[in-house]
């Protein structure tokens, strides 16, 4: 297997999903359908991986991921394949635009891996650059499921957060070196009860584990918490910073921020390419705080691509691999 | 102390809303079959409700894509534009832009007060404003007015609306005003809310402020208490014991308080006993008091929406009892 070095200095990075490439559209679509059975859909889903894992090498990203080609939803998916879980009911998300919101029933168990193929395939095919393990959080995964079998929010989550240990576990021990936790739906209940029931589920998931812990929240009002978030068991957090314009490095720098931070420069709401100026920008700007050294800061988007045209994605990412280099002769 | 219900506000759409309105807009469907499909959901949420022994009824809002919606498509010099998250819900809504003051070019309310109040009887027939200030914070306001200012010129607008509702048959007017449960919610937000939905009140109906999503700051619930409102629906079920710690230290500033008791965004069946021991600590020493959802019953699936009406129901019947206090009932 091809060796890759990561860059000491701003090594760059994606949060984890990329626009749905036509190959994996069909095969969600044929799961669902019930044409394929899991092995055939996953064998699918890698045609779509390699054209994402080309794009993350083409743009020269540092450590990427499989572009979560296989999940349609980032809670769905994983619904779909543990226990505990029956196949949601229609709710709405936006306009007349309804999902199946999943409906936990049972106790959450841990079946089989989750997600280890399809990191195994980009790792096959990433010439040698390390590949993100990233899973939906605990927090997130109670959030936007039903509740029918618990009835008490912190039993459930410490128990969905067991079962997300055990996918780590599996990462892990097949040579992860980095574990990514996404919790988007902390950011909408910014509350000091919310983030410590979230702290408590991540001291259950990465407690002992031999790898970079990284939890990334992003949108909202994260400032109302970040003291309570910076105690997190993590080695890094990933954070949206450009939508928001930066509005959390001050208390970041505040608060005393000693952990790596993943540091987002690039909108994923926005089809407008940043350019590798201004992306150098919010690096230089990042590094003026005086606050955090170069080796602690990742460079990365906001969050996820998948809501990009594909080009616009590729484009982004380039941009913010060519910032990251100009920036690392810099600081 | 009378004790009585009502759904706090919208519903769900039921499969054959979802499809019709899915198929109108692929062009795909014969004229009058959405507002045929709008009207048969209609009847059997408000069927739902009335026979749960609701007091005030809502038409469940089916065909409103998000609260602000019906208004801002209706309203001149008002647009919409890309999605937001509301509040902190898996649920986005279109964020109106406002380029100038608003003006009505067309009812929203009163042709579907005229459509559904025979429905409700002998329930009261409820209609459900954005409230101003929630209104005005959650749009992109590029009018050039401040945000104050933005969210007086929508009151005005709205009082058109509701007083053309009221002519028609409204007989309560909700106004709801969730971004005062927001964590970015000011004092000051609170004041002007408080002053804006007393306006309603001059109209001829019976008015409620509603605020869901969580519990107000203390500071801010105690400015909404100036309301000049007839009740105050709030959320107490989100956060059950912040909302007690607030509403016994504050009370209801003489209004008549309507408790969010029947989780809205949670399919489990609520816990009726201790909604009771709930509701009879924080009675307080109020007039009546009202139970409702802890928000609209749109964001969970249809058949839940429809069992948590009935629960509401249960709950009414079940705090009376336990608190020996009759229900206000159409059924006498």
């Amino acid at each position: 297997m091809m060796s890759y070095t990561v860059p000491r200095k701003f090594p760059t990075t994606v949060v984890g999903s990329y626009p749905k490439l036509p190959p994996s559209m069909d095969a969600i679509k044929r799961r669902r359908k019930g044409e394929i059975g899991e092995e055939e859909f996953h064998r699918i889903v890698r045609e779509a991986i390699r054209k994402v894992v080309d794009d993350h090498l083409w743009a020269g990203v540092d450590i990427i991921s499989d572009g979560e080609q296989a999940r349609e939803d980032m809670v769905v998916y994983f619904a779909e394949r543990m226990k505990g879980y029956r196949e949601g009911e229609w709710v709405r998300v936006f306009d007349n635009v309804y999902f199946r919101k999943p409906i936990i029933v049972g106790r959450v168990e841990w079946v089989s891996p989750m997600t280890l193929e399809d990191w195994r395939y980009a790792v096959s095919i990433s010439q040698g650059r390390p590949v993100k393990g990233i899973i939906t959080g605990p927090y997130t995964m109670m959030e936007w499921s039903f509740d029918l079998h618990y009835g008490d929010r912190r039993e459930l989550i410490i128990d969905m957060a067991r079962v997300i240990r055990r996918e780590v576990e599996e990462l892990v021990a097949n040579g992860a070196r980095y574990i990514q936790v996404d919790e988007p739906a902390l950011s909408t209940r910014p509350w000091r009860e919310e983030a410590e029931l979230l702290g408590e589920a991540l001291e259950v998931i990465f407690k002992g584990l031999e790898a970079k812990r990284i939890v990334h929240i992003c949108y909202g009002r994260l400032e109302k918490i970040l003291p309570y978030i910076l105690d997190y068991p993590v080695d890094q957090l990933d954070l949206e910073m450009k939508n928001s314009n930066f509005r959390l490095l001050p208390y970041l720098k505040e608060y005393g921020f000693d952990k790596e931070l993943g540091f987002g420069v690039v909108d994923v709401h926005s089809i407008q390419v940043e350019s590798v100026e201004e992306i150098k920008g919010y690096i230089d700007k990042l590094m003026k705080m005086d606050f955090i050294p170069p080796e602690k800061v990742y460079v990365d988007p906001d969050c996820g691509l998948k809501r990009l045209p594909r080009e616009i994605a590729r484009s982004k990412l380039k941009n913010m691999v060519e910032a990251a280099k100009l920036a690392r002769e810099e600081w | 102390m009378p004790i009585w219900g009502m759904v706090l506000g919208g519903y769900p759409r039921s499969r054959y809303v979802r499809h019709t309105l899915r198929d109108e807009e692929r062009g795909e469907v014969r004229v009058g079959e959405p507002v045929k499909a709008v009207m048969l959901g209609a009847s059997t949420v408000i069927g739902a409700q009335v026979s749960a022994g609701l007091r005030f009824i809502s038409d469940g809002m089916l065909d409103w894509h998000d609260i602000f919606r019906p208004f801002a498509e209706a309203w001149r010099n008002v647009a919409v534009d890309g999605l937001l998250r509301y509040f902190d819900n898996n649920f986005f809504y279109r964020i109106p832009v406002f380029l100038d003051e608003p003006e009505p070019t067309r009812p929203v309310l009163s042709p579907r007060v005229r459509l559904f109040k025979e429905l409700v009887e002998p329930g009261d027939l409820k209609v459900v404003v954005p409230g101003p200030v929630t209104f005005a914070r959650l749009s992109d306001n590029k009018s050039g007015m401040d945000i104050y200012e933005l969210a007086e010129r929508i009151a005005f607008a709205l009082e058109v609306e509701v007083r053309e509702a009221v002519n028609a048959g409204a007989r309560v007017v909700q106004v709801d005003e969730p971004f005062l449960a927001d964590v970015d919610a000011t004092r000051d937000d609170a004041v002007l809310a408080a002053e804006l939905a007393g306006r309603f009140s001059k109209l001829g109906a019976t008015t409620i402020l509603g605020v869901y999503f969580n519990m107000p700051e203390p500071s801010v619930y105690e400015a909404m208490l100036d309301a000049k409102v007839d009740y105050l629906a709030v959320d107490v079920i989100d956060a059950p014991e912040r909302a007690s710690r607030v509403i016994s230290s504050k009370g209801y500033g003489g209004h008549k308080p309507v408790l969010g008791l029947i989780d809205a965004r949670r399919v489990m069946d609520d816990r009726l006993d201790y909604i009771a021991d709930v509701a009879s600590k924080l009675a307080l020493d109020a007039e009546e008091v009202g139970i409702t959802t802890s928000a609209w019953l749109d964001l969970i699936p249809y058949r839940y929406s429809l069992r948590k009406t009935i629960l509401v129901g249960r709950a009414v019947e079940l705090v009376a009892e336990r608190m020996g206090q009759p229900v206000i009932s159409h059924w006498g």
